[in-house]
């Protein structure tokens, strides 16, 4: 018995703070995942996709965002087995609802906590969650459910095993023995966006289709293989389009920068990149303002997107620089004025310090300029 | 540096139609002493026009040079030397403009050879309409009109940008530069992209602030919308809840289970009311039966007390009436002795009042009687009085007139008069001794003093005839004495008197006798008074009437007296009160009988009811007594008694039974039963149109993605947010930048201005010895300090600030020199205010100026100036060179 475990879609998500074809694409991508799972479920010749919670990214996604991931899944001939989530809880009269109106014949919808025989002998004991903060275990249904004649019971749930602090999630706990207290084969979860194992038969798929910029290894499916006589094997495969990448560079100067930016863009393709760049370090005035150009005239057009964070990497400027601004003396004189107030510290010491680096730009640019 | 004018000639311009011309300028110092009017000023200006107004221009300033109301062509000619080298420029304004410049080597026209002038005397075009001074350089500093002369004004940009550069290596930095400017003006422009002039977000900032603000607003409005759906959500649960729990309620049987056993409970409550409603009626009867036998009883003893009672009443007012009868008849008799007594003391009043009346008539004849006396006695007293008025009347009538005696005095004086006349006219004769034979007029003339008036004759003894003739006057007056006499003797003689004494006399006595009339006239009307109780009226007729009618003798009967009128009055008041008295008697008897008679007829009446009562309450008593019951009354009412006692208790008994099932409580219960029945169905009704209202509601709104737009809002502002930050960060940079770039701008002027103020004070110090200057940041002098006072130069005397502006120009006159500028100093009638100590100190200044550069002083005061050794140049008007 073979199945594809999946999770997290949260298809409709807005992606608000970008710009809209950015938005677009990755709204894009999350629609197109589902072909990807779709095709290796056939090429893999799985028969189901279980989806672990959140296949939508709210209870009430536009019609269009429906029609378009219910159409499809039609496309394919697997059977797709859909649990509400915490962001699309199983509310009456809600999403699910509406799902179940189209009348898809492929989609099951599994907003009961009532085990369903999906092949003979082969149970599934699904924990939807009816809103979106539960207080007590959702899985805790599994041991009330009756699998008469079951050879293999595989759990599906959606909700934290233990507290992800960095999500802050604390509600829909679920306890981390869930398996073997309810004698499960297999424990397919999602919630956490990640491809995650928690023991040997239990799993996070994580989301198919990065969605923000983490480091918990997201973009991927899991093709489980299950025996009632030996563990579970879960197979990761990559359906992600886009990578979010997060990096945060330490800078010498500006041939430092430059090092790796280019390492950079060997390492990754950048139209399907989004980079979220912290910088840190101290460099001479000159250095950041070339860094930073660099960054915001190439970088950023390379780029799908960026996301450049460069408060912390400080341009101080050398005494060359200095006595560049000194041999136009006024300009000197603002130079000077506004160290001094980046000495004080304080409030105005960081805007200070930017005037300074604009004052040293603007004088630059008129010397290359002329 | 030095530049040198050499020639100036000027046509056609201003009101000089004619060629105005100086030339032979000498390198140093050049004096031109013309008087007013000979165009000294209009050759600087023509100067400055020459180089500085661009030839092809039309403004104001060039249009003022024409002469006034012709259209003719200015035209300027200057010839220079700068370095050593000579140059001429040729300009004509307005109509066939153009301008040539040669120099060695070098001729160009039009705007070339403005160009090539820019560049030679460090100016700048001119763009504007009446002319700046600010670009004119250095020569517009040091060719100083006559009007500009007179106030310290800050140097222009340009020449302080060459001061600055000359003090650049001095003060060890450099002012301005183009670096500088370039960076100034692109910040600028970047502030003025964020910030309005006044320091208030502008169009970049503010469009990110409102967008920030928009994009806020759409995501309250999304998260309403979402919270708006999540609540018809809610009130779905809820209303799927209560659906359950009265579904519930609907199954639950217990409602319809206490309903039977009400229904039940119901028909027992109905007959128990039934029984009660008997045994009220049982009660109600065994009641009333005893009721009436006690009440015949009560009756019975009743009526046995009133027979006694109205004995024993009745017995009571025969006796008072008895004592009554007695007591009336006492008073019956006092009454009637009360009436007699009074009709005596009538009677008696009645004689008393006839004897007054008598007395009274015999009193009113007495009276009439003196009356009539008194009146007889005046009647012959008026008698008398009328035959004096009579006389005296007679008297007053001979009066004579006023205007008679006035002619009559008139008269006698006139008399008098003539007589005086006569007398002192008339001729007097005197005859003494014997005169014998003397006649005179025929008669004998005797001797003694005769008075002649009229001509006569003495007939002398001899025959001889002496006529002596006075004077015509005595004769006329004489006439005179006459013609009076006669006069007076004919009034006299009318009104009968001798002569005026009499007259006078007599008008005397007439008066008198006038005055007696009105004495005589007041007693008659005292006399003939009225006299009421005689019928007598007032007035002499009236009484001499009276008295002729009265009888001789009047009645003699009337004469006596009678009783005294006094004591009449005195016995009738006497039995007057006796009536009063009586009177009163009868009154007080009449009152007492009244009352007695009163209370007789009350206790009559009490005597009457008394028996009446009695007779009722035997008449009473004797029905009761008929009655049947009341032979076995005590016996009946026992019986009576205890039947009532009987039916009460089974009426309570009745009553508790009714109680307990009442039939309005359980017609409520069964009632509320049936009520939340009702109501349970109604709310199933309700309940089913909600949810499917909410259910349709949520399948609209739920595919309009609520929740993603509500999260795609919420990025959206926090992207804004964070946009509009990094806008307010980047406005803020630049606004601390612009700040800083002009502190460092002003703190380096700063710099500059020290050793502006060194080389000033060389110059001042020769007028103004040990003061401090103190200068702006734009070169102005702006304050000196003598003695630690400081003063505005503003405020100075008008000959001080003369001379500060000629010095600071002097000095910036020096360091441009040192930078090479060409430099030349021309001064239009300078120094009008100065005294003559500061006149020499400032003329040797500009000697020693002039061995620096070329001063050219034009000036009209011959004196001030002719000591002073130079180049003397006139004014020529022709073409000369």
């Amino acid at each position: 018995m073979r199945f594809i475990h999946t999770a997290d879609w949260q298809l409709g998500k807005p992606f608000g703070r970008f710009q809209p074809e950015v938005r677009v694409a990755l709204a894009d991508a999350r629609l197109d995942v589902v072909d990807t799972i779709g095709r290796l479920a056939v090429s893999s010749g799985t028969k189901h996709v279980l989806v672990a919670g959140d296949v939508f990214d709210s209870d009430g996604p536009e019609d269009r965002v429906l029609v378009q991931a219910l159409s499809r899944m039609a496309r394919h001939t697997c059977q797709w087995w859909l649990l509400p989530g915490n962001h699309d809880a199983a509310r009456t009269g809600g999403l699910w609802d509406r799902i179940r109106s189209k009348g898809v014949h492929n989609v099951r919808v599994l907003t009961e906590p009532t085990a369903i025989e999906m092949e003979p002998g082969v149970w599934l004991l699904p924990a939807p969650l009816q809103l979106r903060h539960q207080l007590e275990d959702p899985t805790v249904a599994f041991d009330r459910m009756e699998t008469p004649g079951a050879r293999l019971r595989i759990g599906l749930g959606h909700g934290s095993i233990r507290d992800f602090s960095m999500r802050g999630e604390t509600r829909n706990q679920i306890a981390a023995d869930r398996a073997r207290q309810s004698k499960l084969d297999y424990l397919a979860l999602g919630d956490w966006h990640g491809v995650l194992q928690i023991d040997g038969r239990t799993w996070y798929a994580g989301t198919p289709e990065a969605d923000g910029f983490q480091r918990n290894d997201p973009g991927q499916v899991l093709l489980v293989e299950l025996d009632p006589q030996r563990e579970p094997v879960v197979t990761p495969h990559r359906t992600g389009k886009f990578q979010w990448l997060q990096r945060e560079w330490r800078l010498q100067d500006d041939a430092d920068f430059l090092a790796r930016w280019q390492a950079l863009q060997r390492e990754v393709d950048p139209s399907s990149t989004l980079l979220q760049l912290t910088l840190t370090g101290i460099v001479g005035l000159a250095d950041r303002v070339s860094i930073i150009g660099r960054l915001e005239s190439e970088a950023r057009h390379i780029l799908r997107y960026l996301d450049l964070r460069a408060d912390d990497l400080s341009g101080q400027p050398t005494d060359e620089d200095l006595a560049a601004l000194h041999v136009e003396g006024m300009l000197g004189v603002a130079a000077d004025k506004l160290k001094a107030k980046i000495a004080v510290g304080g409030v105005q010491a960081a805007l200070a310090k930017r005037a300074l680096e604009r004052l040293y730009v603007e004088a630059q640019r008129g010397r290359d300029g002329i | 540096m030095s530049l040198k004018i050499r020639r100036v000639a000027l046509t056609n311009f201003r009101k000089f139609r004619e060629p105005l011309v100086i030339e032979g300028l000498g390198d140093g110092l050049n004096i031109l002493i013309e008087p007013n009017e000979a165009g000294k000023s209009t050759l600087l200006e023509g100067l400055r026009a020459g180089f500085f107004v661009r030839h092809a221009t039309r403004s104001q300033l060039a249009q003022s040079f024409m002469p006034h109301g012709e259209s003719v062509a200015p035209e300027i000619e200057v010839g220079f030397d700068i370095k050593n080298e000579s140059w001429t420029l040729s300009k004509r304004f307005m109509k066939g403009a153009r301008l040539e410049v040669q120099g060695p080597g070098f001729r160009a026209q039009g705007d070339d050879a403005e160009a090539k002038l820019q560049s030679l005397l460090g100016f700048a075009r001119d763009t504007s309409q009446k002319g700046d001074p600010n670009t004119s350089g250095a020569l517009g500093l040091l060719w100083v009109a006559q009007a500009d002369a007179l106030h310290v004004t800050p140097p222009g940009n340009l020449v302080r940008d060459s001061v600055t550069a000359t003090l650049e290596a001095e003060v060890g930095t450099i002012m301005g530069g183009p670096a500088f400017d370039r960076v100034r003006s692109r910040v600028d422009a970047e502030y003025a992209s964020y910030w309005t002039p006044t320091g208030r977000p502008a169009s970049k900032l503010a469009e990110a602030q409102a967008k920030e603000q928009a994009l806020h607003a759409a995501m309250s409005e999304a998260a309403a919308r979402l919270a708006g759906l999540e609540q018809n959500y809610t009130a779905l649960e809820n209303a799927q809840g209560r659906m359950k729990t009265l579904m519930r309620e609907l199954a639950d049987p217990s409602d319809a289970e206490t309903r039977r056993a009400l229904a039940s409970s119901l028909d027992i409550g109905r007959a128990a009311a039934q029984i009660l409603a008997t045994r009220k009626a049982e009660q109600v009867t065994a009641h009333t039966k005893l009721l009436g036998l006690e009440e015949l009883s009560t009756r019975h003893i009743a009526a046995n007390a009133a027979v006694e009672a109205g004995r024993q009443a009745l017995t009571a007012a025969q006796a008072a009436r008895v004592d009554s009868a007695g007591e009336l008849t006492l008073s019956r008799t006092r009454a009637e002795e009360a009436r007699g007594s009074l009709a005596i003391a009538r009677a008696q009043r009645l004689q008393a009042r006839e004897a007054l009346s008598l007395g009274e008539k015999h009193e009113a004849g007495r009276k009439r009687r003196i009356a009539a006396d008194a009146a007889r006695i005046r009647g012959a007293q008026l008698l008398r009085l009328e035959g004096d008025y009579s006389e005296a009347k007679s008297l007053s009538q001979t009066l004579i007139p006023a205007e008679i005696m006035t002619a009559l005095e008139v008269g006698d004086r006139a008399i008098a008069e003539a007589r005086a006349a006569i007398d002192a006219g008339a001729t007097e004769l005197e005859l003494t001794g014997a005169a014998d034979g003397l006649e005179i007029d025929g008669k004998v003339f005797m001797p003694g003093t005769r008075r002649i008036t009229q001509e006569t004759q003495i007939t002398l003894p001899g025959g001889a005839v002496l006529t002596v003739r006075p004077p015509a006057g005595p004769a006329s007056a004489a006439a005179k004495l006459l013609q009076a006499t006669d006069r007076q003797n004919a009034i006299l003689t009318r009104f009968g008197v001798e002569d005026l004494g009499s007259a006078r006399a007599r008008n005397e006595t007439a008066r008198e006798a006038a005055a007696q009339m009105r004495v005589l006239r007041a007693q008659i009307d005292g006399v003939a008074v009225a006299v009421p109780e005689i019928n007598l009226v007032a007035g002499p007729e009236a009484l001499k009437l009276f008295i002729a009618n009265l009888p001789e003798a009047l009645d003699t009967e009337d004469q006596d007296d009678g009783p005294a009128l006094e004591s009449l009055k005195r016995a009738l008041e006497d039995v007057e009160a006796a009536v009063a008295r009586a009177e009163g008697v009868q009154e007080s008897a009449i009152a007492s009988l009244r009352q007695l008679e009163e209370r007789d007829a009350l206790l009559a009446a009490s005597e009457a009811g008394g028996s009446r009562d009695l007779a009722n309450a035997e008449a009473n008593f004797k029905e009761l007594q008929s009655r049947p019951e009341l032979a076995d009354l005590t016996s009946l009412l026992t019986a009576a008694r205890e039947a009532h006692a009987v039916a009460s208790v089974r009426l309570s008994e009745a009553e508790v039974a009714a109680t307990a099932h009442d039939q309005g409580a359980i017609t409520r219960k069964i009632e509320a039963i049936d009520a939340r029945a009702r109501a349970a169905a109604e709310r199933h009704t309700e309940l089913l149109q909600e949810i499917a209202r909410l259910g349709a509601t949520i399948e609209t709104e739920g595919g309009k993605g609520l929740a993603d737009r509500a999260q795609a809002a919420k990025e959206e502002a926090e992207a804004a947010t964070l946009a509009c930050q990094r806008m307010t960060d980047e406005a803020e940079t630049i606004k601390l930048l612009r700040q800083t770039l002009e502190e460092a701008r002003a703190e380096t002027a700063q710099a500059f201005v020290g050793p502006v103020a060194k080389r000033a004070k060389r110059y001042i110090d020769r007028i103004l010895p040990n003061a401090d200057l103190a200068f702006g940041e734009d070169l102005a002098l702006q304050a000196i300090a003598r003695s630690g006072v400081s003063e505005q130069t503003g405020q100075l005397s008008r000959g001080t600030q003369e001379q500060l502006a000629m010095l600071t120009r002097l000095a910036f006159a020096d360091m441009l020199l040192e930078q090479g500028n060409p430099v030349s100093l021309i001064l239009d009638d300078p120094l009008v205010y100065s005294d003559d100590g500061r006149l020499e100190a400032m003329t040797d200044l500009l000697l020693e100026a002039s061995e620096r550069m070329q001063v050219i002083l034009l000036t009209c005061r011959d004196r001030a100036f002719r000591h002073l050794p130079g180049k003397r140049v006139l004014i020529s008007h022709g073409n000369g060179s």
